[in-house]
């Protein structure tokens, strides 16, 4: 066997698992009968059907040509990943302007050009944006500093 | 008439002062985004949906639409400017539109599209007053069962309609179905696929999931391959068309209003179709000399007109049946929840003014888009020179505090990169985010409605089939998926596609 349609094999092979998944996990949950369904029923149903889907989906990249699977760029991804995590952790403990700075510091480096001062600059931009429009002009309930 | 009444109880919502006001901050921002490169309307949507939070239902939802179709127009600007289809549906614009710019003429290629939206903006808006009614009418009538399979025939009929392969985009929307039911279900109480994690409870936020797939991953792949495009902001010109382009547009207009209409109505269709399919149609029948390809002002008219046209109408399923027919009308949906709307046809007998309001402010909306783009084509035109290394950051503090103030929940910030993460993989295997955003929405109504009809059918799935209504919606279901099955029509939707 050869796989001839690599993007089409690992999306397959992904919709089984997560379908099989939904099926697992939803065996600690009552299924009931057609008449009352419990709440596993119909995740059990459209997991099924997800699976199966996948499969045929595995099975047609042995018979059908098609792409490979494209580059995965582990910088603009991880990068990005690790600044939205920051900004997460920063906005609990430091507050909105310890956050925006430290998403738009991190986050900048997803690029391949960057240019420190100019990033330094929109940051400070940044910050005084969200400061006026959501806090000041919205009202929206966020934290600016540490423990407010 | 009834249509004149209603419109005018509508035009009163619209017309109050604080209305105009979010209309207006609606269609600008929405424009002004729209504009940037990279960025399309459902992002656009998602980012600046906080900015309603703080509005009654009416008012957002009117600052809602207004974003929606400001994004439509800016994007169509990036289209003519810049070649970069600011979103799929301006993919055709690009043809013609670019080509005219580079010939000297954006500023009449930008008119005539401002000019066609309008009329076509303007006629669709009246196609839903006369249209939405009787639908929700029937639609009130529908038992769970019918529902159910309405929902299964919409979401078939958007995923035949998308591009990319068909078993792909169901399996996704199955994929969107169970990521829908993650968290408590209403009949049992139980928490469903939490992991333990009490914020799962509420479910996956829809903010995070649209954003994660349209925002952020969207940043990721354009930053991979950066390219560089050359931007026409030199010189514009009069944004006024010639009268005798008016005159060889007048047609184009029409059949792409009437063609974006309908196929707007369409689960699945909307903007994005309705573009294609006034294009394709254009080539054909337009009077010669055509030089379609080349800057021809009319393959940019007839589909500015459809698309428009088409965005608009495709609220008629959203505010009739609550169902959504494409990624921005689910996020529409999203909002309404947020306001404590249950979407469907309830929504215009016990809302009037939240629907009556809403179309009548279309109405102004475009009056407004007209008025706001033609002087204002200068100002959008320095935004596209706005170099993407400053863009990017930018859209993730909006998609990260956007996505927070939701709830006001950091566990939703970490939700996001979580989400972010399989959207990349997804988005790498050529899995449309589309189709799963749709079942998301429509997955937890389904799982109800299907337990409802159980219920009264004591455990009989045959009432699908031998209520009429219900059965006519799967049988439309399986036919569409026949059709798009069988071979020969298979190759004619790829080529269709191409195009």
């Amino acid at each position: 066997m050869h796989i001839r349609s690599p993007k089409d094999f690992w999306a397959g092979l992904l919709f089984v698992a997560i379908g099989v998944g939904f099926i697992l996990l939803a065996l600690q949950y009552r299924l009931g009968d057609l008449h009352r369904m419990g709440p596993a029923m119909f995740p059990t149903l459209v997991g099924g059907l997800l699976a199966f889907l996948g499969a045929i989906i595995v099975l047609r990249s042995f018979v059908l040509e098609g792409e490979r699977v494209p580059r995965f760029y582990a910088r603009p991804i991880g990068v990005t990943l690790l600044a939205i995590v920051l900004f997460g952790l920063a906005l609990q403990w430091l507050g909105l302007v310890a956050a925006v700075a430290v998403l738009v510091l991190v986050g900048a480096y997803a690029a391949r050009d960057v240019r420190p001062l100019e990033n330094v600059a929109l940051a400070g931009v940044m910050i005084l944006f969200s400061v006026a429009v959501f806090v000041w002009l919205l009202g929206l309930p966020l934290p600016l500093w540490p423990n407010s | 008439m009834e249509i004149l009444s209603n419109l005018a109880f509508g035009l009163g919502v619209a017309l109050s002062w604080q209305n105009i006001v979010y209309c207006f901050i609606g269609c600008f921002l929405g424009t002004l985004v729209g504009v940037l490169p990279g960025i399309g309307p459902v992002a656009t949507v998602a980012m600046l949906l906080p900015f309603t939070f703080g509005l009654g239902p009416a008012p957002a939802l009117i600052m809602l639409a207004g974003i929606y179709y400001g994004a439509q127009y800016g994007g169509s600007t990036t289209a003519i400017l810049v070649n970069i289809p600011g979103e799929s549906s301006s993919v055709v614009t690009t043809l013609d539109g670019y080509q005219m710019a580079r010939r000297g003429r954006a500023g009449p290629a930008l008119g005539i599209a401002a000019i066609g939206s309008f009329i076509a903006g303007c006629i669709a808006t009246l196609v839903i007053a006369w249209f939405a009614p009787p639908l929700a009418e029937i639609a009130l009538k529908f038992s769970p069962a019918e529902y159910f399979s309405l929902m299964v025939f919409g979401l078939i009929a958007a995923v035949v309609l998308a591009r990319g392969s068909l078993i792909k985009a169901i399996a996704m929307v199955c994929f969107g179905i169970l990521l829908g039911l993650i968290g408590t279900d209403v009949n049992s109480g139980v928490i469903r696929f939490a992991f333990g994690a009490p914020e799962l409870a509420d479910g996956l936020g829809f903010v995070a999931l649209a954003m994660a797939f349209f925002g952020i991953t969207d940043v990721v792949l354009n930053l991979e391959h950066e390219e560089k495009q050359e931007v026409f902001t030199s010189r514009i010109g009069s944004v006024l068309p010639t009268l005798a382009d008016l005159r060889t547009c007048g047609w184009s207009i029409a059949r792409g209003t009437a063609l974006g209409s309908v196929l707007g109505i369409l689960p699945g269709g909307g903007a994005l179709l309705a573009s294609f399919a006034a294009y394709m149609f254009e080539k054909k029948v337009a009077k010669p000399p055509r030089n379609f390809g080349q800057g021809d002002i009319r393959g940019v008219a007839a589909p500015e007109s459809a698309n428009n046209a088409g965005a608009q109408t495709s609220f008629i399923p959203m505010l009739t049946l609550g169902i959504p027919s494409n990624p921005t009308m689910a996020l529409m949906i999203g909002a309404l929840l947020i306001q404590g709307i249950a979407p469907g046809p309830q929504v215009m007998t016990e809302r009037p003014e939240l629907f009556w309001g809403l179309i009548a402010s279309m109405w102004i909306g475009n009056l407004m888009l007209l008025v706001l783009n033609l002087p204002l084509v200068g100002l959008w035109i320095k935004l596209l020179a706005v170099p993407y290394r400053l863009l990017f950051p930018a859209i993730f503090v909006f998609c990260c505090i956007g996505v927070y103030t939701v709830d006001n929940k950091v566990f939703d910030v970490y939700e996001i990169a979580a989400l972010s993460g399989l959207a990349y993989v997804l988005l790498k295997l050529d899995c449309e985010p589309a189709p799963m955003v749709l079942g998301f929405i429509l997955g937890p109504m389904m799982e109800e409605n299907l337990r409802r009809a159980m219920m009264i059918s004591f455990g009989d799935p045959s009432v699908f089939i031998t209520r009429p209504i219900s059965a006519a919606f799967l049988i439309a279901a399986a036919a569409l998926l026949i059709a798009i099955a069988l071979p020969a029509l298979r190759a004619k939707h790829e080529e269709a596609m191409q195009e």
